[in-house]
């Protein structure tokens, strides 16, 4: 017989659902997260599909789960570096970073307000800054502080402030072994890096940005408080491109559809005008792909007078150099004319590229051809967005799915 | 009941555009950024407002009517934008190219383009220059003939055989090779015109008879390696002599000559004050992947300060030449070559430098038309290059 134990490596929605179910039927799970919170892209959004709950609503949840649950060992800012042995007995070996904050920390907040340094803040995919030592968002589990020792001067200001202790620069990395029957990899996904898209401006434009930027600014515990302003100057936003298909369907650059990013922006477009009723928002589209009954949504969404649907793909973008506007060129397909629009923000609706597009894992699995892992050694199962593109229902019901399979790996039949 | 004409006649206007070349024309999923990356969009007018590639095609693949108006049909400068960028990989060119065919080789050519064909059968070149004035352009100087010991072939294109503004860039493209210790050579007057441009145009008989006359005349003479002046000539050795027998190592004269500079064989030491706007031809960058050659020379002059045009490299904006193009007539104020001048004027350039022949002639009319020429100066990379070898061109 194996050894009992699961490996969960990636601490988003995926991850923490397998990580949760496999325990709460007994098994000891060890969660590796290369980020200092759990949550992931999930934790990142304003509002999710399918009930459009804020994500604290369902992560709080699953944070209470894993804080009951004794067997459930979580560590932050860790990687692994490499899996030998075979299903039933995994040696798997862990690198972790320091946090340079120990167990003793409050949360209180004291550090921050002495640390002198600034870091871009990677939670708000750089729209904002915070301190070398920060609190990666307001909800984060786990709740404790942390040091961006890329940022940190060594000045040691937080320490002495600390009440308690829990400031240590002297923290080393570490590396452990763990003994595992089975794996489960659920590193996800990046949004698709859209500065490739020559002719966009991403990365060039300011006021060109993309989907999950958009969360950011429309979540209360965003950079901008969940006003939708724009990166260039602060103004409140009153017309709006919604550019789809950015690098997606497309040879080019990521040959699928994503499935989902269709309804993110018809999901957006509503952000913008909740906040701004007068506000005009035009949707550039090939197809709109709102899958099952997502359709209603779609219909409601395409019945709002200040929003515009356009079929045809975005071309070239410019931007006014005096007011940082933006100007798309599009072929309005309905009419046959050329549409060149004037916009405050133009977001990009980029898709799903798996973390293992880039780099592979460590670890034996099987790839397509656009680096989404589509099976694995025996004993080694992939879960959630790091498979195929999808939406956060799915990958819990595909998280569940890998735990079951993993459980399986444990007892060795 | 019987099926209605027009049904019957699409079908066939279908699978023959296909079997002329147009075998991606159904991958197409009428996105629209063809449209929208098209270069037409930039302008006003009423070509502008008829032509639509993504239309175009669209018709095509339906086999309906609409896309054979002329002015629809020949609208196309097959700059590349589009192509390049297709979510599909549509070879959009060769669709359009075999769309051209359908009245081209019914015999049907635009009025523009009717003495550039006839030309092109009866002197081997689009210039209406008689075959053997071909070598005219080097009158006073020494130009060595190809010999089988001969390394390169030097294929001047048609334009700088016949056009004397053009000309200038062959003799100095002549000058830097022989200045460099280059082994070239050139054949003469039994040479024809690359025929990259009729192909464009969509006369196909022409083009294979263009390209199989050249093909054995370089074969007979034992070349093996080519230099040209023309990045038109470059795409068309390149790739599409190959798949008719004729495969040579084919350069553009940057190429070479950035290699020579770098290995410090060509020196350039004439100072040349200037701010100088590069503008990339297509057929150099877009369509042979050529961006840093002749950025590399410019850098290589002393005092030459290169800017960036804001349309550069892989997004370089047409000179509205390529495709047949050269010889329409375009109102003023829908020239792409007028938006190019101008973008160089605001980047603060006082010389605008390309590395095409086609290119040079569009540029400089354009900058006539807008009375700019006192601000921007339109050069060939060849030209700027002998100014800093102290000769003058």
């Amino acid at each position: 017989m194996g050894n009992k134990s699961i490996l969960v490596v990636g601490g988003g929605i995926s991850g923490l659902t397998a990580a949760i179910e496999a325990s709460e039927v007994g098994h000891e799970v060890f969660i590796i997260e290369k980020n200092p919170y759990l949550g992931g892209r999930v934790a990142q959004m304003n509002q999710y599909f399918p009930k459009l709950c804020p994500p604290n609503c369902g992560l709080e949840i699953n944070f209470r789960r894993i804080k009951n649950n004794p067997k459930i060992h979580v560590i932050t800012l860790a990687e692994v570096t490499g899996v030998s042995g075979q299903e039933g007995d995994f040696e798997v070996k862990v690198k972790v970073s320091p946090r340079y904050v120990n167990e003793n920390c409050t949360a209180c907040g004291k550090c921050v307000e002495v640390c002198p340094e600034e870091r871009k803040n990677t939670f708000n995919y750089g729209l904002d800054n915070t301190r070398a030592i920060y609190l990666p968002h307001i909800f984060a589990f786990p709740m404790k502080y942390v040091i961006d020792a890329q940022a940190c001067s060594r000045c040691n200001k937080c320490a002495e402030v600390c009440p308690v202790n829990a400031v240590d620069l002297n923290m080393e990395p570490k590396e452990m072994t763990l003994r595992v029957g089975s794996i489960i990899w659920a590193t996800g996904w990046n949004p698709y890096d859209a500065s490739r898209i020559g002719y966009y401006g991403y990365g060039q434009y300011q006021n060109v940005i993309n989907n999950v930027m958009l969360e950011r600014l429309a979540a209360s515990n965003g950079p901008t408080g969940g006003k939708i302003l724009r990166p260039s100057d602060g103004k409140p936003v009153e017309k709006v491109a919604f550019v789809q298909c950015a690098g997606s369907r497309d040879e080019n650059h990521l040959p699928y559809c994503s499935g989902v990013c269709c309804l993110a922006s018809l999901k957006q477009a509503t952000y913008i005008l909740e906040r701004n009723p007068e506000a005009q928002v035009y949707i550039y589209f090939i197809d709109i792909r709102a899958l099952g009954k997502f359709e209603d949504f779609y219909m409601k969404v395409k019945d709002n007078p200040n929003i515009h649907l356009v079929k045809g793909k975005a071309g070239d973008i410019t931007e006014d150099p005096a007011t940082r506007d933006l100007i798309v060129v599009v072929e309005d397909q309905e009419t046959q004319k050329l549409m060149k629009e004037k916009f405050d923000l133009v977001v990009l609706a980029t898709g799903m590229a798996p973390t293992t597009r880039e780099s592979k894992a460590p670890v034996d699995l099987v790839y397509d051809e656009n680096g989404f892992a589509v099976g694995g050694a025996p004993g080694i199962y992939s879960a959630g967005c790091v498979s195929r593109p999808m939406d956060v229902a799915s990958c819990v019901e595909d998280a569940t799915a890998a735990a079951l399979k993993a459980i399986q790996s444990t007892v060795g039949r | 009941m019987e099926p209605k004409e027009p049904k019957e006649i699409s079908l066939e206007m279908k699978e023959y555009l296909v079997s002329a070349g147009a075998q991606t024309l159904d991958h197409c999923m009428s996105c629209g950024l063809c449209s929208a990356l098209c270069p037409w969009r930039l302008v006003s007018g009423h070509t502008s407002e008829v032509f639509y590639i993504r239309r175009m095609q669209r018709l095509a693949q339906l086999g309906l009517e609409g896309f054979d108006d002329e002015e629809v049909l020949f609208a196309c400068t097959t700059c590349g934008m589009c192509q390049r960028n297709c979510p599909r990989q549509v070879k959009i060119i060769e669709n359009v190219r075999s769309m051209r065919s359908t009245t081209v080789e019914a015999g049907f050519v635009p009025s523009s383009l009717r003495s550039v064909v006839g030309s092109l059968h009866s002197n081997g070149n689009p210039w209406s220059g008689p075959r053997e004035k071909r070598m005219d352009w080097q009158k006073g100087m020494e130009v060595p003939a190809f010999t089988p010991d001969t390394e390169y072939l030097l294929f001047v294109c048609c334009t700088s055989c016949y056009d004397p503004r053009s000309q200038k860039i062959a003799r100095n493209v002549v000058s830097l090779l022989k200045a460099a210790g280059v082994s070239f050579g050139v054949i003469g007057v039994e040479e024809s015109c690359c025929g990259e441009t009729v192909r464009k145009i969509g006369d196909e008989e022409l083009f294979q008879k263009l390209a199989e006359s050249n093909i054995k005349l370089f074969k007979e003479k034992g070349v093996k390696k080519i230099i040209t002046t023309s990045p038109h000539c470059l795409y068309t050795f390149k790739h599409e002599y190959p798949e008719l027998g004729g495969e040579f190592e084919v350069v553009h004269y940057t190429q070479i000559l950035a290699e020579l500079v770098q290995e410090g064989k060509l020196s350039l030491t004439v100072p040349q004050d200037k701010k100088i706007a590069y503008h990339d031809p297509c057929y150099l960058g877009r369509h042979n992947e050529i961006f840093e050659a002749p950025r590399n020379l410019i850098k290589a002059v002393p005092g030459a300060e290169l800017v960036e045009l804001s349309r550069a490299r892989e997004k370089s904006l047409c000179c509205a030449g390529g495709g047949g193009r050269l010889w329409a007539e375009v109102p003023r104020g829908e020239r792409f070559g007028e938006l190019r001048v101008l973008d160089a004027e605001e980047r603060g350039a006082d010389t605008l430098v390309t590395a095409c022949p086609y290119c040079v002639i569009m540029l400089e009319a354009d900058c006539l038309a807008l009375d700019k020429q006192e601000k921007i100066k339109i050069m060939e990379i060849s030209e700027l290059l002998s100014a800093s070898m102290g000769r003058e061109s």
